[in-house]
């Protein structure tokens, strides 16, 4: 697994800048979560811009990757922790801190600036602290979008948005912009997602700017060292590996400092364990140049909503996705419309067209409790476009394997379009027998087998017997397998012989 | 000679004829949804068999090269039974869809109160939905089943010249174009219309709003007659142009009312990978 593990440097609290981030490199660590304090980097302190400059010489002499994090306790106010949010009534204090944190994070050259809601005051009602919080997570977005590089804003157990979704709604509050990602803490979905930690990754992949990790135990917000909670780590790694999250994965430990360069030790040497890495590994997995965003195999909606700005349909989509937030129900007339109001040109994703991208993004928008619901009704109302835009978008909504009968109807049919668009990304939840059949079903049908997302790491003996029986019958017709499948069956039988 | 269709329920069809059609000129045909030659007896069965009108069977025609739409609609007949009328509930649903191009088949079949209601609700969905509607006439009693259907239309409040009043002969011609509706004639082997008929009223009233359908189904019929109708124009003196008209731009003018008349050829043939299931024998 191709995965890069950090440090945060809030679990290096009595150490230096410099000697937190030599000890991390030495130990083979491959970034830092840097947390701006008064001690580490003081935003606020003279000086800054040759700090900075400093800083990102010395990271790149390190080899050290980074992400920058705004979660100090008491460098705003000295005497309230975390204050003011952007929920208090001084938030302008808060958004000024996040808006220097994205200038600090572009000149370093870092991947994501991470931040959170904070706790909503008691004095500032639920409807209030909303408004502010949107608000403020805008004008931070705007500021990192100009600036390139994403905001990955965390749910925090106790704060005002706590879970993954809370974060989904507030996305859908801004308009799902691109600029805006999700930093996703490995412990707090333990500690209180509904879903299984892959789970949660998986449908939080497509939106993953950051991710922090640590052990912990369901119920109980306390980060601990890996060994000491209730988590299995390697398939959290494995889905992470699996989601195509390329960004750091750091060590999240901010009350371990008295013991820092010990426990950053055993939590590398455990982490590579768990990922089957090496545990001497001191090469560094870089992150490949000029590439910020990790890149999975199925662009996010944001991703998809950004290509769509070049389509002109008089902001048809714009107000779509405003009321179908506002009001999922208008889906079922929306969603139809869309091919004609967006058109059903290719938008500058590959293997995307507009009619298509609009419509995985309006479902994106859906709030999630109505998503499984909504995408079922859509496909079973859908006409052939309406039904294959509803299985390309299933891999990019928060609906785990649940929609996996959607792919059951369509690979019943015989129109080549939807039983292509079944076996996407999202046929990774069919069984090992209905996957076979359908790849098998191409061949028969003559869709080219590139479409089948995984074939490479999925094709098994028994595929290639399936495969050779189908050869000998095209034999005894005097007919011949279509080259792609002919090219996979040698390639599994040569496989077989070694 | 370019060929549209504008009434010609496929689904009862084989690929024999869609190959017969594609070489005799039909590039885009409407599939008006209508009985089933037997009783449907609930609405799930109109379920699959709407979906069909917007799924496969525009995926069968896209084979051959031939743009397929539908009108969607309860049709008169089955608007009698207690067991069907839910469907009226998922018409709706339906008139949103792309290739949906229009309100249809509606009107009266034996003329009872059910249909009369069936009649008017769906005229009221073609006004809201902004799409034309196509109307059948009566087999039986078809001069006073045509005067009645258009007295509804009116009331509708629908405009006139957004609606076909179909299956129409030499007795029905008149009442409807004075009304203003696009007049509709399905040329059958033996019964409705013949190509030879079909030329004397065109020469009769001329070929404005004047819409020449096969209306083949799973009876005796037969999808080539358009051509042999454009055919037997040329052969009575008609111009090339006059048949183009009734045969080709007629039919896309009344249906492109609906503005959801997509006739670019990038699509022609939807979603056709190198093979594909019928033209090589299913999966």
């Amino acid at each position: 697994m191709n995965l890069r593990f950090g440090y945060g440097t809030n679990g290096f609290a009595n150490h230096r800048l410099g000697d937190a981030l030599a000890v991390l490199a030495e130990q083979g660590y491959d970034g830092v979560a840097l947390t701006l304090d008064h001690h580490h980097l003081d935003p606020y302190a003279p000086g800054l811009a040759r700090r900075v400059s400093g800083l990102a010489t010395r990271l790149i002499e390190l080899g050290l990757s980074v992400v920058v994090e705004t979660g100090a306790r008491y460098l705003l106010d000295p005497r309230r922790k975390h204050a003011p949010t952007l929920l208090h009534d001084d938030r302008e204090v808060r958004l000024d801190f996040l808006l220097r944190a994205v200038s600090i994070a572009s000149d370093l050259g870092a991947e994501a600036v991470s931040c959170w809601s904070g706790v909503r005051p008691p004095s500032v009602d639920p409807q209030l602290a909303w408004d502010r919080l949107v608000d403020g997570c805008a004008r931070l977005t705007e500021a990192a979008s100009k600036a390139g590089v994403p905001v990955g804003f965390e749910p925090e157990p106790g704060m005002f948005v706590q879970d993954l979704a809370g974060w989904r709604t507030l996305h859908r509050a801004l308009g799902m912009p691109r600029a805006f990602g999700l930093t996703l803490d490995i412990g707090h979905c333990r500690c209180l997602e509904p879903e299984p930690i892959p789970e949660c990754i998986a449908t939080a992949a497509p939106y993953l700017v950051n991710v922090q990790i640590e052990d912990m135990r369901r119920g109980v917000h306390e980060h601990l060292e890996f060994g000491e909670g209730e988590i299995d780590f390697p398939p959290v790694l494995r889905a992470l590996s699996a989601a195509g999250y390329r960004g750091l994965i750091g060590v999240e430990l901010p009350r371990h400092s008295h013991a820092a360069p010990e426990v950053a030790r055993r939590s590398l040497a455990f982490l590579r364990k768990a990922a089957g890495q090496p545990i001497t590994a001191a090469a560094k997995t870089a992150a490949p140049p000029g590439q910020r965003r990790p890149s999975g195999t199925v662009p996010g909606p944001d991703v998809l909503r950004a290509a769509l700005a070049c389509v002109d349909d008089g902001g048809w989509l714009d107000e779509a996705l405003r009321r179908v937030a506002a009001d999922p129900s208008v889906i079922s007339r929306l969603f139809p419309a869309a091919a004609r109001r967006c058109g059903r040109g290719p938008v500058g994703v590959p293997g995307w067209t507009a009619d298509e991208a609009a419509r995985a993004v309006l479902l994106a928008t859906l709030p999630a409790e109505h998503t499984a619901g909504q995408a079922r009704a859509l496909y079973r109302h859908g006409d052939a476009a309406e039904k294959r835009a509803v299985l390309r978008a299933l891999p990019l909504l928060p609906l785990g394997p649940s929609a996996v009968e959607l792919l059951h109807d369509a690979i019943r049919t015989n129109d080549t379009r939807l039983v292509a668009a079944a076996l996407g990304p999202y046929a990774v939840h069919l069984d090992a027998a209905a996957w076979r059949q359908a790849v098998l079903k191409c061949v028969f049908m003559g869709i080219p087998l590139s479409v089948v997302d995984g074939l490479e790491h999925r094709a098994d003996a028994e595929l290639a017997a399936m495969l050779a029986g189908v050869a000998d019958e095209r034999d005894a017709a005097g007919r011949q397998l279509p080259a792609d499948a002919a090219a996979l069956l040698d390639r599994l039988t040569a496989e077989k012989g070694i | 000679m370019r060929i549209f269709d504008p009434h010609v329920h496929m689904t009862s069809r084989t690929t024999d004829d869609y190959e017969a059609m594609a070489a005799a000129g039909v590039r885009a045909v409407v599939e008006p949804s209508f009985w089933l030659g037997q009783p449907r007896t609930s609405p799930g069965s109109f379920a699959d068999y709407f979906d069909a009108l917007i799924g496969w069977e525009p995926f069968r025609a896209g084979q051959f090269g031939i743009r397929h739409f539908a009108t969607i609609a309860l049709n008169p007949k089955e608007a009698n039974d207690p067991r069907c009328r839910e469907v009226l509930e998922l018409v709706p649903r339906y008139l949103d869809k792309d290739a949906v191009v229009a309100v249809g088949e509606i009107g009266y079949d034996s003329m009872t109160p059910q249909e009369d209601e069936a009649f008017a609700a769906q005229l009221g969905l073609a006004v809201e939905f902004d799409l034309p509607a196509l109307v059948h006439t009566p087999h039986r009693d078809k001069q006073r089943g045509t005067q009645r259907s258009l007295a509804v239309v009116r009331e509708s409040g629908i405009e006139p010249g957004r609606v076909v009043i179909d299956h129409l002969n030499e007795v029905t011609v008149e009442l409807v174009r004075d009304s203003g509706c696009w007049l509709g004639f399905s040329i059958y082997p033996d019964t409705k219309m013949s190509p030879p008929r079909m030329v004397e009223l065109l020469r009769r009233y001329g070929t404005e709003r004047m819409l020449v359908n096969s209306a083949a189904d799973w009876g005796r019929s037969d999808p080539l007659l358009t051509l042999r109708t454009g055919e037997a124009m040329l052969a009575a003196g008609f111009g090339e142009d006059d048949v183009d008209r009734v045969l080709w731009r007629n039919p896309v003018e009344f249906y492109g009312a609906s503005g959801k008349l997509d006739l670019s050829d990038d699509e022609a043939p939807a979603g056709e990978f190198a093979g594909n299931s019928i033209k090589r024998g299913g999966a």
